[in-house]
Parts: C-alpha cells; structure tokens; sequence
C-alpha cells in the first residue's frame, strides 16, 4: 500500500477535523479526494505529508510512518493557494526546493530545466514570479511538487487557473506519472476532471469518510435511457413496467424502466432486454428512433447527494 | 593487512557522510534564498545611494591646521607642574599648580618655530621657572625633559635639545630659564586645532578657530559609523529583514518549505545566519568605508572605528532575533518591524539612563576633586572646577527609586549601550579626548565582556523560543 491511514482523527481546539478516517491505496492510482470546504480532505493531506500530527489513529505512506525524512523525499505536494516566493525565478525557486530536497546541484539544474519545458514555463527564466499569471503559477506549483521525481504526489486543485488547454496538458501529465507508477492523490471541486482523470475517488463529509470506491462502481449505469423520437409520441402510447417523461424542453424523454420509488434498478441484461422491448413497442406504434442514450450515474450526483446530508444513494 | 571483504564504511559512516553536505547545502540554499530576498527590496538601493551621497559630501570636507600654536606650548609648560600620578593638571589655574609643586611656576616666554609645516615642525623656545627659594630646589635640564607636554590628553612636546641659560646667581633668587628645541609629541597633531570645511570653503564645521583635529575625526566617525550612518543601515536593515519570517511563515508559502526533508529549526536558524551576514557585509562596508574616508581626509588611521563592526553586528544579531521571534508569533511584517524597533527604543532609553546612573556614581566618588577638563576646553580659556557635591537633601541619581530601577532593569537587559560606550572609549582614546565625556566612557562598569556575553545570551534565547514555537506548530 502506498498510503494506509487507520482511524485517523485530528482534532483543532474544539473543532473535530478528522473523525476516524480509515483508507487504503494502492500504487499507480490516480486517487480523487472530494468532499465541501471544511470536509478535511487538506487535514487529511496535511497529516499524510507530516505536516500536521494527528490526534489520533496512524498513517503510513509507502511502509513508513508519515513525517520521517525518508517519506518527505517520496512526496511531492502542491498545496491549495499556494503562493510561491514572488522574489524568484522559476528556476531560482526550483533550485531552491531541489536543494532542500536534497537533490545534487547538476541533477536539480538538468530536472528544472526539463520540468519548465514540459511545462510549457521555458523561455520564462528571467521573470520573477511577481510577473507570472495564475496559470504560470499553477505550473511552476506543478513542476516544484514533481522536481525530485517522487514516487506519491498530493495535489491540491492541480488545474486550478489554468487555461483548457493547459488543463489537458496537465491531465496527461498526471496520467504519464501513474503510468510511471507513482500514486497521485487529487484534491479537486471539478467533478467532471476528476471522473475523466481519477481511478478512485473519496469523498469526506465534516471529517468522515462517506464513500469510497473506483470511478466505475460509482457512476455506475442507470436503468433509464434518454429516448428522441423522430416526432411526437402519441397521447396514446403506453409501455407497462415504464415510466415515461419529457426532458429538456420536452426534445427528449426519460424512460425509466423501474419506479422512482419501487425496486432496486433491473440487472444489466434485463434492463437491456426491456429498452428493446420498449423500443419495439415504439416502432410498432409509427414511432422512429433519431437518439439513444444510457443515463449514468455522474460523480456530482453522487457527491451532491452526499453533500446534501445524504449518505451512499 | 586489510581485509578485502571489510565494508569501506560503516552504515553510521556512511549516514553521516550523506547528512553533512546536506545540512550545507541547505545552509547554502537558503543564503542564496535570502540574498535574493533582501536584493529584492529596493530600499536597500536608496540607503546605498544614501551612504555614497553621505560619504560623497564627506569627501569634499578640507581638514587643515590653524596657525599658531603657541598656546601649547604654554599647556605644556604649565604641565611641568603637574603631580604626574594626579588628573588632569593641564588644565588647573597656576595657583592651584604652585601650591602643589615647590612652590613653582613654568611659562613659556618666547616661541617660535624652526620650520614652516605646522603643527609637524620642530620649535624654539624659552622656558622660565619661577620658585620660591628654600621650598623649591633647583631643577636640571633632565628633570624639564623628563615631564615637559606630557598632560593628561596626551604627549605634546618633547625636548630635543635644552640648554639652561640663565646667569648663575639667579638661581639663588628664584629664578631658572631655558632655551630649548621642541619637537612635536605623538599626540600634538591631534590636539592642534584644524580647521573643516565642507564643499570648498563653503560649510565651516568647527567654527573659525576650528577644533582638535582628533576630535574633529572621532566626531566625524562616530557619526558615520555608530551614528546616524550606522543608525540608518540597522533601521533599514530591520525593515527589510522584518518580512522574511513573515513571508516564510505565510499559508501558502510554509507548507512548500514544511515538506521537505529537513528539520523545521534549520529553515529558522539558516535564514537568520543568511540575513546576519548580509547585514555584516553591509556594516562592514560602512565601517571600513567610514576608517578609510577619515583616513584619506585627515591622515588618521587610528583603527579604533573598526570595533563598531562587532559592536553594530553584536546589536543587530539580537535585533534580528526580536524581529524572528516577533515574526513566528504574529506572521506580520507589520508587528514584526513595530515590536523590533520598539525594543531598540526601550534599550536605547534603559542605556541612556544607566549612563546617567554611572556617572552619578562617578560624580559623588569624585566630589572635591578636580573635574577633568578637555584640552579643547583648556585652550578656550574655560576655567577648571571642582566636582561639586549635590545641594544637601539631594540624592545622587543612582539612589534614588528611578535610579535603582534603572540599574535593575539594565542589568538583565542586553547591554548593548556598554557596546556603544566601549566604542566611544577606545576612540577618545585613539584620539586623545579628555573631559567629563571620556571618564563617563572610562567608568569599569563596562565591559566587552559582559556586554557581548549579555546581549548574546538574549539573541539566542529569542531564537530558541522562536525555533521552539516554530517547530510545534501546525501550518
């Protein structure tokens, strides 16, 4: 396990940060932490990178206890509004942190260098960060957290600023780092990101851990489809077993093959099996199909639901 | 025979081996950090032009001795007189200095000088004795060698040649003379009255009848050095070392540092060594440039002036630890920079009221003697006085209530005051000063000792609560 965190709780004067987090991950996962404001996903981070000592329970990273200097020089960190030393240079800065890292000077200067280009920072040496935009900024966070090439990177909102473009560059960054297989934990309040990027998510609600699984399980396949004919559907039209509503401006329907309210949704095969009969059911009434689509569950469904005092739906 | 299979080093070898470049290549990382931080403030540019306008106008001073300069050689005349274990004779009445020595009186009744370059040249003149005979005995032209122009401030003349001339039977009725050849004693140049000038001849600094010229050079460095240019450099230099612990301690920031692989007091304690020394090389720019001005300007190379490197770094090093303390505890450059320089106020008022205090002590040990008196003040023709005694009912300083706190509180204070007042000593020293001043500065309560030790002590305490609060704290 890469991180292993036990009935982990932190407590700040009154308020309770972390109330008894248990957690495993594995190697080359791309780990999204999700979870409001105040939830404790940074607490979390922070007691993982040994910033910040728990009150109670363990955590380990990569075998060790967290805080030890053998774990530091693995971890690579990029913490929320970060805010970088506006005296330096992106490559004044680097070298900074890499010999604190305790990287070699010749090492540090060829990995800044290399860092910068891939960060699209190069040409750029001269400046000092002062001048930077929001998005350099964002990449000059990047590239200090990935400088000593550790083996977990946390990363807090690693998009955060940056352009669609840059953002694209950077998923595939992360995604190139856990085919490396380094771990990546990701903080992050953009839903879609995180189930495009991540492999598994954890989402934290006023410290606790409420959900926890692979992007797959949770925004698992509904049992309804999005349905647009090539005309009207007919007053008359019924299909026992389905209910039928317009959405979007009435431009498509929603059918749902199990009641809001009735049993758990049908097993794959079957509810497959029942759309076709719908369908059938359709045509056979002058009715031509123009659109078919599955619903999915979506991660903001799931993390709205959670957010709004819900638990696992 | 060694063992081919021995490992080369131990584990333990082998870890110290990887940890010590590691602790200097943090130091080294974060000097650099640091020189890049304090380039970054552009304060620091208009206090260089500051110092450079300061030592430019210094540089169009002139420093040039007066004519004349008969009346040292009255001074030292009168000196001859003088109870050589006693103060400062120099500067008592003639009455006074009769009554104390065989009943006799010295004066210069001619001079002149052998040679153009004054005060440097040799000079002739005539050296009367009038004594009462049977109290006074006769003197011999070794006798006269032996103590002529030594005074208190320093040595004046000494005799290269003398010849006694009067005729024989005077002697019998009191009366001695003789012609001698003087040559200048190795403190006349400074005591030689000297004119200076700023930008031409348009700024006349000491008056017309100008001034000492060691007194000339001790105010002229005192004031670059230790005051207002050292002033200057240490408030600048807090201002912009007041935004470093803030600046490193900000959320954001810290968590960036926190990470690495270091302990947390290294980030503390390396940054302040990186800021120390950039402000040593600027005081010790300042000091050296201040004993090279002066020496190109009056030819005095005395090196009294470089002690305000320590005494100024000493001051700074505990400033600067106020400013880290003040910075972990609050993170705001603001209170930091406040906090520091309100410190250096109540140091500053705590030392000059202990000042006050000691020479209080000083004044009372000395009631009924004779105040010492500055050759300045002697050629001005002021009239010496003795120490007076407080008005009855009054207490000295020292023993009244402010005085007694003021001596309790300064003893635990950093003595950074007795740095300063060590300062003024040796360069009244180096520059022949006497007067009520310079026994102030002589008084054997202060130490280098004790002022060092003392204002260390405090600089590392600050640091240590400052690396102890830092190390506990969450980010």
């Amino acid at each position: 396990m890469v991180v292993s965190v036990n009935h982990l709780e932190k407590q700040y004067g009154p308020n309770r940060a972390l109330g008894g987090v248990s957690l495993d991950v594995e190697p080359a996962t791309l780990f999204g932490l999700l979870g409001q404001n105040g939830a404790g996903k940074t607490t979390l981070i922070k007691i993982l990178l040994g910033l910040v000592a728990p009150t109670a329970g363990e955590a380990a990273l990569l075998g060790q206890p967290v805080g030890t200097f053998s774990a530091r020089r693995e971890v690579g960190y990029l913490p929320e509004d970060h805010r970088l030393p506006e005296y330096h240079t992106s490559t004044s800065l680097l070298d900074l942190y890499g010999a604190l890292q305790g990287i070699p000077r010749r090492q540090r200067r060829r990995r800044a260098a290399e860092l910068l280009d891939l960060l699209g920072l190069a040409g750029r040496e001269k400046l000092r960060i002062r001048g930077y935009s929001k998005g350099m900024k964002q990449r000059l966070g990047l590239a200090q957290a990935l400088l000593h090439s550790p083996r977990v990177l946390f990363l807090d909102e690693p998009t955060d600023g940056v352009d669609p473009v840059g953002r694209k560059e950077i998923r595939d960054l992360l995604l190139e780092e856990r085919r490396r297989g380094v771990t990546v934990f990701i903080n992050s309040h953009l839903l879609g990101e995180v189930e495009q990027l991540c492999d598994r998510v954890a989402i934290l609600r006023k410290g606790k851990l409420m959900v926890t699984g692979t992007v797959a399980d949770l925004t698992r396949q509904k049992a309804s489809w999005l349905v647009a004919f090539d005309r009207g559907m007919p007053a008359s039209f019924r299909f026992p077993g389905a209910t039928v509503e317009p959405v979007e401006g009435g431009s498509r329907l929603r059918v749902s093959l199990a009641p809001a309210d009735g049993p758990p949704p049908l097993p794959q095969a079957e509810a497959n099996e029942a759309i076709d009969y719908f369908l059938a059911a359709a045509s056979a009434a002058g009715l031509r199909v123009r659109h078919l689509e599955r619903e999915r569950a979506t991660l903001e469904d799931l993390y709205l639901a959670i957010a709004s005092g819900g638990g696992t739906p | 025979m060694i063992d081919p299979d021995r490992p080369i080093r131990s584990d333990a070898e082998a870890e110290r081996v990887a940890v010590r470049p590691m602790v200097l290549r943090t130091f080294a990382a974060i000097l650099r950090d640091t020189w890049r931080e304090f380039l970054d403030a552009k304060v620091l540019y208009l206090l260089l032009l500051a110092i450079a306008l300061l030592f430019g106008a210094a540089l169009t001073g002139r420093i040039e001795p007066q004519p004349g300069g008969r009346q040292y050689l009255d001074i030292a005349a009168r000196a001859l007189a003088a109870d050589l274990d006693g103060i400062d004779i120099a500067t008592q009445s003639m009455g006074d200095v009769a009554g104390r020595l065989n009943g006799s009186v010295y004066a210069i009744s001619a001079a002149e000088p052998l040679e153009a370059d004054l005060p440097e040249g040799h000079w002739k003149a005539t050296l009367k004795r009038t004594f009462i005979p049977l109290v006074g005995a006769p003197e011999t032209g070794e006798e006269i060698t032996a103590r002529f122009g030594r005074i208190a401030d320093g040595q004046l003349w000494t005799i290269t040649e003398i010849r006694e001339t009067g005729p024989e039977w005077t002697r019998k009725i009191g009366s001695q003379t003789w012609e001698m050849t003087v040559a200048p004693g190795r403190d006349l140049r400074l005591l030689w009255p000297h004119r200076f000038t700023l930008f031409g001849d348009s700024v006349e600094l000491a008056g017309t009848k100008g001034a000492p010229l060691g007194l000339e050079v001790l105010i002229l460095q005192k004031l670059l050095a230790t005051g207002l240019g050292g002033t200057i450099l240490l408030l600048v230099s807090v201002a912009v070392t007041a935004a470093f612990v803030p600046n490193m301690v900000r959320k954001g920031t810290l968590e960036l540092l926190l990470v690495r692989p270091i302990p947390r007091w290294q980030l503390l304690v390396f940054k302040y060594v990186g800021a120390l020394l950039l402000v040593a090389g600027l005081l010790g720019i300042l000091v050296l440039a201040v004993w090279l001005i002066t020496g190109i300007l009056a030819d005095v190379w005395s090196p009294g002036v470089l002690l305000a490197l320590p005494s100024l770094l000493v001051f700074f090093a505990l400033l600067l630890a106020v400013s880290v303390l003040t910075g972990v505890i609050t993170r705001s450059v603001i209170s930091a920079m406040l906090v520091t320089v309100a410190y250096w106020a109540i140091l500053f008022i705590a030392g000059q009221m202990n000042n006050v205090a000691v020479e209080s002590r000083i004044r009372e040990a000395n009631v009924g003697k004779m105040r010492p008196t500055s050759i300045a003040e002697t050629i001005r023709g002021r009239q010496p006085r003795r120490e007076e005694g407080l008005k009855p009912g009054r207490r000295p300083f020292y023993q009244t209530t402010i005085g007694r706190m003021t001596e309790g509180v300064y003893a635990v204070l950093p003595h950074t005051e007795d740095l300063d007042n060590l300062v003024d000593r040796q360069l009244m020293r180096d520059f022949a000063v006497a007067g009520p001043f310079r026994a102030l500065m002589e008084s054997a309560s202060f130490s280098w000792e004790k002022g060092l030790g003392l204002t260390l002590l405090h600089t590392v305490a600050y640091l240590a609560i400052a690396c102890a609060i830092f190390s506990r704290r969450d980010p």
